[in-house]
């Protein structure tokens, strides 16, 4: 249906919106959507704001109205306005505005794409480490949003989000942006009301991301018994404060291959040399570059999960004496890791994420495997996200 | 000093006794002593309240919760009768986080202490929010483990108040505060529904992190599921010589930025590190600071006290500069070797930074052991007001936080500063501020014992308390002009609310949209994080 098809009250909101939106300062088309479950079409409305003040005024009129909306940054996978909606469109807010390398900070608007932001980094001996295949593809502000809120593994084996301070746009369109500082308690950490939010409560427009200093990788390989054994041998690497950066293991004919990388510009001598003390076996297997190896890609079957050690266990379980089957680990903590999880045999991604699924991890990539839930009710505080809806005055989009 | 006990009030035996029908008679009082120990933290303010006379803050009554259930009812209670219900731990704050502002209930958290749960292949435990922090610190350690990021007064705190709190302590460099160990919470709301936070891969907005720190305002902490790590097989101690704090932090900063990550790395000024007991060379220390070192000479720091800003001249003239002072960690087989080669190589990197003269062994270990909140007494009995805050700020802003600071109060205060907890990005600024507290603490010496305080003493006090706080009002404000955070793991309290709306700006409204979400009645901590 078009936006011509629509009732006339329908068309007039639409048309008034898009010329608010564009005396906004905002580039708008009016799409054609899908009609409700009501039966009426409604037009969607597709905004990119062309600068963080016209996204304010952008999203204090579209609250105004209760549109709903979505956001999607630059390179952020396709995705569609929400019926009757608005698609907010960040890609023209992907300036890097400061790269800070004696704080190792940068300062960045939520469009821009995480690569250009690990490629200027690394011109200023900087990094963001290790991230997911998906994470480094999408923007800053998809993966502060998204369901691991920007986490990532930091030595010594911790999980923290990379966004030190996050600017977010209330529902009248002024900023909130938390103080520039390592740690705090001063109340509540307020970045956490943006922080995996997918643009629900407020809309992330900029962020300061912690970086690292960028370093040489020194790798490690070894001959496993088996996948599990690779998977508790690098368990016990991470819980003993000697996380990789990075790993990756595969299965093979009678064991497995584990491979181990650290990235410490001074340290990663030190931690290799402690690994292979810890892990003491057969160091013998010849990957050439062990380091190249460790990078490696996976096929288009695979998913990207965010899992505890035990959920990484029983995977491995489950492809146990199965060759081919594969774990590529980023940003390896005490709890878990993130990771790139493979099964032999698996022609598409929907077996892989089953796969995933069943031993307990939590499938973030591809988004269409993605698990959503109603998480908050599940932790006894749905009418506390209720209240909290409609205080901070959002509406559900997502 | 004998300060009167507050008497019970009417409206609070009545509320007393309404209580105890639903949580059993022994789950509540009103008994005077009861009263005055609820109204007692940490926050050296009180202390000199206390040389006045007076119980400030005193609840109604206080309850003894022993399980959710009695939680719950307790809520449920204060938002029938809408009145106040603040919760509290072992008395460790130092900003009166949980004092009773407004009076109403004191949610006493103590016997909320059952034995702690570890598990140590996992890596995790499980504790009630009343046990006591050095409790559980004892019980890990006797599984080969520990919390890691214990503040300094860990044997007055809970872990309720820890996490209330966004708590850390010295180790926190390497293992993370409070929001760093925090897996899972379970909390009771401000309308007495039970919230069980995941533990698990992440699910989006995180509800755990959303209540961290909330100083009892938005929710009752009952247990909580926090990380733990293995507790080291040797540790290795390193001291170094830096030209100035400046000198010290670059020196600091390169270490982290080479990987290593020292299990404490703390940075004291000249003074601070002579305080803690680090002599180094022949530097004659001038009387009035010799005063600051020795007991026994309160006429000379009274006298010195009246000239904060001679006090700060000679303290920065002070020879012997700064000293960098690391611990290191060793887990593996080799533990002893592994802790010695990180220091080894950390000190390389201080001497290519400019540091000199190393210390080890006793030198080093009683200056991290250093605590000046023992020197409280002393400074209050001369006459003194102290103060203790800590500010955060990034590797690029602290120098200029620290001289923002010095500036702000030179005329005020004698200043001691220190780096407590180092990062990659940043780091936390200790400080204590010393200065005069006018007459009060010569006036209490010569009221009676008994009784209550003349009111001249009420207006000394008075007196005492606005130089205090003017005091304090001027660092944290020049902290924030130059871009540090009011509070790096102390909380916020009474202490330091008035300066929330320029810490969070606009983030104020999203603060009481989580106090309407989580509190709507306002029962909870109210008058607290100005909600």
């Amino acid at each position: 249906m078009s936006p011509s098809a629509q009732s006339p009250a329908a068309q007039g909101a639409a048309q008034a919106a898009r010329d608010e939106l564009v005396s906004a300062g905002c580039q708008v088309v009016l799409e054609e959507a899908p009609a409700d479950a009501g039966g009426e079409a409604m037009a969607a409305l597709r905004v990119q704001p062309s600068s963080a003040a016209a996204l304010g005024r952008a999203v204090a009129l579209l609250r105004a109205r209760r549109i709903p909306m979505r956001v999607r940054g630059a390179s952020d996978a396709p995705l569609g306005p929400p019926v009757g909606g608005a698609l907010v469109d960040l890609s023209a807010l992907d300036r890097i505005a400061t790269i800070d390398p004696a704080s190792l900070l940068a300062r960045v608007e939520a469009g821009c794409s995480v690569a250009a932001l690990e490629t200027a980094a690394r011109r200023a001996g900087c990094t963001l480490g290790p991230l997911l295949p998906s994470v480094r593809a999408g923007s800053v502000g998809a993966w502060l949003a998204g369901p691991t809120r920007g986490e990532r593994g930091v030595a010594p084996s911790r999980r923290e989000t990379a966004a030190l301070s996050v600017t977010a746009l209330l529902r009248d369109g002024r900023i909130a942006e938390s103080r520039l500082a390592p740690r705090a308690a001063s109340g509540p950490d307020l970045d956490h009301l943006a922080l995996g939010g997918g643009g629900l409560l407020c809309v992330i427009a900029s962020a300061t991301l912690r970086l690292l200093p960028a370093a040489d990788v020194l790798a490690a390989s070894w001959k496993m018994g088996s996948l599990v054994g690779a998977v508790e041998a690098l368990e016990r690497l991470c819980l003993t404060q000697n996380a990789p950066a990075r790993a990756r293991a595969l299965a093979i004919e009678g064991g497995a291959v584990l491979a181990a990388a650290w990235e410490g510009p001074a340290t990663a001598r030190i931690d290799r040399a402690r690994a292979i003390r810890q892990i003491a076996a057969d160091p013998s297997i010849d990957l050439g570059d062990a380091s190249g190896w460790v990078r490696g890609t996976s096929g288009p079957q695979s998913v990207e999960v965010d899992a505890r050690w035990r959920d990484l266990r029983a995977w491995a379980l489950r492809e146990y004496e199965q060759p081919g089957a594969e774990l590529r680990l980023l940003g390896l903590h005490a709890g878990g890791s993130f990771a790139v999880l493979t099964s032999a045999g698996s022609a598409r991604a929907e077996e892989c994420a089953h796969a995933a699924q069943s031993c307990g991890a939590r499938v973030l990539w591809p988004r269409a495997l993605r698990d959503a839930g109603a998480w908050w009710e599940q932790e006894g505080a749905g009418p506390v996200w209720a209240r909290l809806r409609e205080a901070l005055g959002s509406e559900e989009a997502l | 000093m004998t300060v009167p006990l507050p008497a019970a009030t009417r409206e609070g035996r009545e509320l007393a006794r309404e209580l105890g029908a639903k949580l059993g008679a022994a789950a509540v009082s009103t008994a005077p002593n009861d009263l005055w120990a609820a109204s007692q933290d940490a926050w050296p303010r009180l202390s000199l309240a206390r040389m006045a006379g007076q119980a400030r803050w005193t609840p109604a009554l206080v309850a003894w919760p022993s399980d959710v259930g009695m939680v719950q009812a307790a809520v449920q209670f204060a938002n029938e009768k809408k009145i106040p219900l603040v919760p509290i731990g072992g008395g460790g704050g130092g900003n009166g986080a949980a004092l009773c502002a407004r009076g109403g209930i004191a949610l006493d958290m103590k016997r909320f202490a059952a034995e702690p749960r570890v598990n140590a292949a996992a890596r995790t435990v499980e504790a009630q929010a009343g046990l006591n922090l050095a409790r559980l610190e004892d019980a890990l350690r006797a599984r080969g483990m520990t919390l890691g990021g214990l503040p300094e007064g860990a044997a007055a705190s809970t872990v309720g108040g820890f996490l209330a709190t966004r708590g850390g302590g010295p180790s926190s460099s390497q293992l993370g505060k409070a929001e760093d160990l925090l897996l899972a919470l379970e909390a009771v709301d401000g309308t007495g529904a039970l919230l069980r936070t995941h533990d698990g891969p992440s699910r989006g907005l995180d509800l755990a992190q959303l209540l961290l720190g909330s100083e009892g305002t938005l929710a009752v902490f009952t247990a909580a599921r926090l990380r733990i790590a293995p507790f080291p097989r040797a540790r290795v101690q390193l001291g170094l010589r830096c030209g100035s704090m400046a000198h010290g932090m670059r020196a600091l900063q390169a270490v982290l930025r080479a990987g290593l990550r020292p299990s404490v790395g703390r940075l004291f000024d000249p003074l601070s590190s002579r305080l803690a007991g680090a002599h180094v060379g022949d530097h004659a220390l001038p009387a009035p600071l010799r005063a600051l070192l020795h007991s026994g000479q309160q006429e000379l720091l009274r006298a010195a006290l009246r000239m904060p800003w001679v006090l700060n001249g000679l303290a920065e003239a002070l020879g012997g500069g700064a000293l960098l002072a690391f611990q290191f960690d060793g887990h593996g087989g080799r533990a002893f070797d592994e802790a010695a080669e990180e220091a080894g190589l950390a000190r390389r990197i201080c001497v290519d930074a400019g540091a000199g003269e190393v210390l080890t062994g006793d030198a080093v270990t009683a200056v991290l052991e250093h605590r000046n909140g023992a020197m409280h007494p002393q400074l209050f009995a001369a006459g003194a007001f102290v103060e203790e805050l800590d500010v955060a700020a990034t590797w690029t802003r602290l120098p200029a936080v620290l001289g923002a600071i010095r500036r702000a109060v030179s005329t005020q205060a004698l200043l001691l500063a220190r780096i407590g907890c180092a990062y990659l990005e940043g780091a936390s600024l200790e400080l204590t501020l010393v200065g005069p507290a006018g007459p009060l603490a010569q006036s209490a010496r010569a009221r009676p014992r008994a009784g209550h305080a003349p009111p001249e003493l009420d207006e000394e006090l008075g007196q005492a308390e606005l130089r205090s706080e003017q005091c304090l009002a001027n660092a944290l404000s020049a902290a924030l002009d130059a871009g540090a955070t009011i509070s790096h793991s102390s909380g916020v309290g009474l202490a330091r609310q008035l300066m929330l709306p320029r810490e969070h700006g606009e983030g104020m409204r999203q603060l009481r949209a989580l106090k309407r979400a989580f509190d709507p009645n306002g029962i909870l901590n109210p008058g607290k994080l100005l909600l």
